[in-house]
């Protein structure tokens, strides 16, 4: 625990996750002090301290490979910029094919990225084997390709942009939860927190899964919904599987981690909400280590150490919500990742930090703004290339 | 070809006779080729350590399958066994290099950041240094293992002698309980159907609940069952507590458990001449032992009358209360560095072995798998079950007995037979004396003068398995980063292939501390499910949950 040293900040950061603190640190940096955050937990015990690291630009939506492109560019430097190296290694994501229907799916996928100027690459099932030997041939019968993409550690990358943030004379209270947002005159005066109510004229709703929750607190129902996903981890082996591998049939995603890790999840049917806990279900590590050793069969005697889970915050189009809520003047969110809000972050939080200090930002508000949700004919085109 | 159970395998392509329920590792120290293997980040050397399986010290490959627990492995007639991590012989290891060569270690939190065109080419390296073993030769034809289905009323996890107790005392039932044992048991229980060398993991249950519990057993065989069970008692016992000091892990350096399953034979220990650190009841059993070839008695904190005594008699001298500040030597421990606490001179005192006896510790990891309540007790410093009346935990039908619940020695006996009498409605004998709650333990301020103490050249491991220094662990304390969990994530300690069973304890003292703090408001890390690595083979082979 440690309490807020002032009574009232000009802006209040609900959450200290990786989307939290960088956009302190942007706020920081553009001079708005004094700046507060707020995390419940502990540094790194929310989704960010519980992803697989992958950093992507295949996208169907061109508003989110814009904003990938960015921050590969960002996480590329960041090392360099931070004090932290980040181990962002562009290894690539290889998307698998079972089928000719998702084969159509990529090439559409991959059509895009193209055209926005990414070397995505179409694979034939050869082609597939050249880039992961250890895969199993067995069924696949294509996938794409971008040399660009990769995986990172988070842990550094959360240490640090908190470091940075702090000599910049960011305040991050910790074990400090926001009960409530408190309205004056129609627009936003501070967080209610157990110690008392601190002031503030912006409040930023970076909770991840948790955002739903806060909006509700502060009066605005929104369409976020959590959703329990879970991850495990192998004994580390050496190098195996350079790319991130996606396969569209389970949804399973692994990469192997700089320390040798193979790093992996697949889709589960969780009920939406927060209340599965953070560890495993019963159905997870049975359904995963089907995928797993479906997908890589040499793998069947390697033994995994252990499993966790973590919430995404989904939007019913799967795109973020980032801007000033409407209905509340002071109120910014920054929420709706999806589980892809480490790697969108050093890109999207520039416009977090901006929509915060009521500043134009450059993206489509028909794609990221709040309002979308608000009116039925603003409704943004859906992205659905979620798995990884 | 050899007989009567005897067999012959190819060690590192020559032969090698195993005997009949023989491990690996001591077939090894018997033929007097010990096993080296490597560190994954420094390449250091390591050997053979725990003997329990706990640690990541003597992992080698086995007919194209990685990472092999040598001390657990009983291998097969005509086996092809080769040792890992080293190229091109452990001996003499080029990546080895790496050690002497980053002396303060390397930071790979900070480092490799420049210039950029040198990022691929740093993280080539480093993955080249990651990882035990590479992945399995082959696959079978059908990777999934159908794990063999049983159900029981009352499985009984651990063969100690609490395990025994409770058996004997519960007389006979049909069916018998079943009981599993990591390892092999020194006699028959007769009253339980037993698998031997089996390890269990509590599978995660249906939140809707059910009364029963999951149990994954894997085999070291290569089998494995999947048990239903109404009733389980976890009596798991415990194990050797490391101590850090420079060098902690050079191969020579055992905790007790280590000491007496590595030897050339049961009853012979794997040295010549020990430094044995300690002052309670277990260094007196090994002065008991192996007196002739101890060379000193080293107590971190007090030595106790019994020691002395025995000590004393074998003429063994005793420095009590002494800090044991580097183990050198180049493959093996040669000589250990002491210093009399409190700023006392230092001295070296040679021999070729440390034997770790100060501290037993409780294998928890089961008992929090299965969500019981926990408490931390100051005697020993670690977590125990919470014990309600007739040794039951918080979660119904889950018991606990013997050392993993805190029941010590005689008491560990005693135990098992009251929960006998407990569960077949005989008037239940009082509780036995558990390990003390209260008070602090004595080494968090060990640790903190250690710390000071520590030589500068030497590295100080804290996290074998992620070979983690001590010097991060301090790093991240003094950035600001507070309690065990960021711990953890800041330095990788606790996430390797032991799941921290030997550094975290260590780091929850030195923690609390620096802190200031007590140790259970530095937290604990969660056991996160299968704690022991359990094979994706046979989490594949796993019958599906029912539906609820």
């Amino acid at each position: 625990m440690s309490a807020p040293a002032k009574p009232r900040y000009r802006i209040v950061i609900v959450g200290g996750g990786i989307v939290g603190l960088f956009t302190s640190y942007h706020l920081a940096k553009a001079g708005a002090g004094p700046i507060l955050v707020l995390e419940r937990g502990f540094l790194s015990s929310g989704a960010s301290g519980r992803n697989g690291g992958g950093v992507r630009q295949q996208w169907e939506t061109r508003a989110t490979i814009r904003l990938a492109r960015e921050a590969v560019q960002e996480y590329r430097r960041f090392g360099r910029e931070f004090g932290y190296n980040p181990w962002f290694r562009q290894g690539g994501y290889l998307f698998l094919a079972e089928t000719r229907t998702e084969i159509a799916r990529l090439h559409s996928v991959h059509e895009t990225v193209r055209s926005e100027g990414l070397p995505s690459r179409e694979l034939a099932p050869e082609e597939v084997r050249e880039i992961a030997p250890a895969i199993s041939p067995e069924g696949i019968v294509g996938g794409t390709f971008l040399d660009s993409d990769g995986t990172l550690y988070p842990f550094p990358v959360l240490w640090a942009v908190y470091e940075k943030a702090r000599s910049l004379g960011v305040e991050v209270a910790l074990g400090v939860e926001a009960l409530g947002i408190v309205r004056d005159r129609g627009r936003v005066a501070g967080v209610a927190t157990p110690s008392g109510t601190i002031g503030a004229d912006v409040v930023v709703n970076a909770a991840g899964g948790w955002s739903a929750e806060l909006s509700r607190r502060a009066g605005l129902p929104v369409e976020n919904t959590p959703t329990r996903h879970e991850i495990l981890a192998t004994e580390p082996v050496k190098p195996c599987l350079d790319p991130m591998v996606i396969r569209l049939s389970d949804g399973l995603y692994v990469s192997q981690t700089m320390r040798g890790e193979l790093v992996g999840g697949r889709s589960m049917p969780h009920a939406p909400g927060t209340e599965g806990g953070m560890s495993t279900s019963p159905e997870f590590l049975p359904s995963m280590a089907r995928s797993l050793v479906r997908l890589i069969p040499r793998a069947a005697s390697l033994g995994v150490l252990r499993a966790w889970s973590g919430y995404y915050d989904d939007t019913p189009d799967g795109l973020p919500v980032i801007g000033e809520d409407p209905r509340l003047p002071g109120f910014v969110h920054a929420n709706g990742f999806g589980g892809h809000g480490f790697m969108l972050a050093p890109a999207s939080t520039r416009r977090v930090a901006k929509a915060a200090l009521g500043e134009a930002i450059d993206l489509d508000p028909g794609a990221f703004g709040p309002a979308r949700f608000l009116d039925p004919d603003r409704r943004a085109v859906p992205e659905h290339l979620q798995p990884g | 070809m050899p007989d009567g159970g005897e067999r012959s395998v190819r060690w590192k392509g020559r032969p090698l006779d195993v005997r009949p329920g023989e491990s690996l590792a001591r077939a090894l120290a018997r033929a007097r080729r010990p096993l080296l293997t490597r560190s994954i980040r420094y390449h250091r050397p390591r050997a053979p350590a725990c003997g329990i399986g706990h640690c990541t010290s003597c992992l080698v490959r086995v007919e194209g399958r990685p990472n092999v627990r040598a001390c657990r492995y009983e291998p097969e007639n005509g086996e092809r066994i080769e040792t890992e991590n080293g190229w091109p012989s452990t001996g003499f290891d080029l990546l080895a290099l790496v050690d002497p060569i980053f002396p303060g270690g390397i930071d790979t939190l900070h480092g490799f950041r420049r210039p950029a065109f040198a990022t691929p080419l740093f993280q080539r390296v480093v993955r080249r240094l990651a990882g035990f073993g590479a992945l399995a030769d082959g696959a079978p034809p059908d990777p999934t293992l159908a794990p063999e289905l049983r159900t029981t009323d009352l499985l009984v996890i651990g063969g100690g002698r609490s395990a025994r107790a409770f058996v004997e005392a519960l007389g006979p039932r049909t069916p018998p309980p079943l009981l599993l044992e990591r390892g092999r048991l020194d006699r028959p229980i007769p009253g339980a159907e037993v698998r031997e060398r089996t390890t269990a993991v509590f599978l995660p249950r249906p939140a809707s609940g059910g009364a029963s519990f999951a149990v994954l057993a894997i085999e070291e065989g290569g089998g494995a069952l999947q048990i239903t069970a109404r009733a389980v008692v976890v009596a798991v016992g415990g194990y050797d507590a490391t101590l850090w000091f420079a060098g902690s892990d050079r191969p020579g350096v055992y905790p007790a458990d280590g000491a007496e399953a590595l030897g050339p034979s049961a009853g012979e220990p794997p040295f010549r001449r020990a430094v044995v650190v300690g002052g309670g009841d277990r260094v007196a059993a090994l002065l008991g032992a192996w007196a002739d070839r101890i060379e000193a008695v080293v107590g971190p904190g007090p030595v106790g009358p019994e020691v002395a005594k025995r000590a004393s008699e074998a003429g063994v001298p005793i420095y009590p209360r002494t800090l044991l500040l580097e183990a050198r030597g180049r493959r093996r421990v040669a000589a250990v560095r002491l210093a009399a606490r409190g700023g006392g001179r230092r001295f070296t005192v040679a021999c070729d072995a440390v034997v770790l006896a100060h501290r037993r510790l409780p294998n928890p990891q089961l008992l929090f798998q299965a969500g019981a309540a926990m408490e931390w007790r100051g005697g020993t410093g670690a977590y125990y079950p919470r014990l309600g009346p007739g040794l039951a935990t918080t979660v119904p039908g889950l018991f606990a007995i013997g050392e993993a619940a805190g029941f010590e020695g005689a008491a560990s006996t005693e135990s098992g037979r009251a929960l006998a009498a407990a569960l077949t409605g005989a008037t239940v004998p009082p509780l036995p004396d558990r390990v003390r709650a209260e008070g602090p333990s004595e080494l968090a301020g060990y640790y903190a003068e250690l710390v000071g103490s520590l030589p500068r050249r030497a590295k100080t491991i804290a996290c074998a398995c992620e070979d983690v220094l001590l010097r991060e662990l301090a790093e991240c304390h003094e950035l600001g980063y507070r309690g065990i969990e960021v711990a953890k994530r800041y330095t990788g300690l606790g996430t390797g292939l032991y799941q921290g069973r030997y550094c975290v304890p260590e780091a929850i003292l030195l923690l609390s501390a620096w802190e200031g703090r007590p140790p259970p408001e530095v937290g604990f890390i969660t056991q996160r499910p299968p704690v022991v690595p359990a094979p994706l083979g046979a989490l594949a082979g796993l019958a599906r949950p029912e539906a609820e």
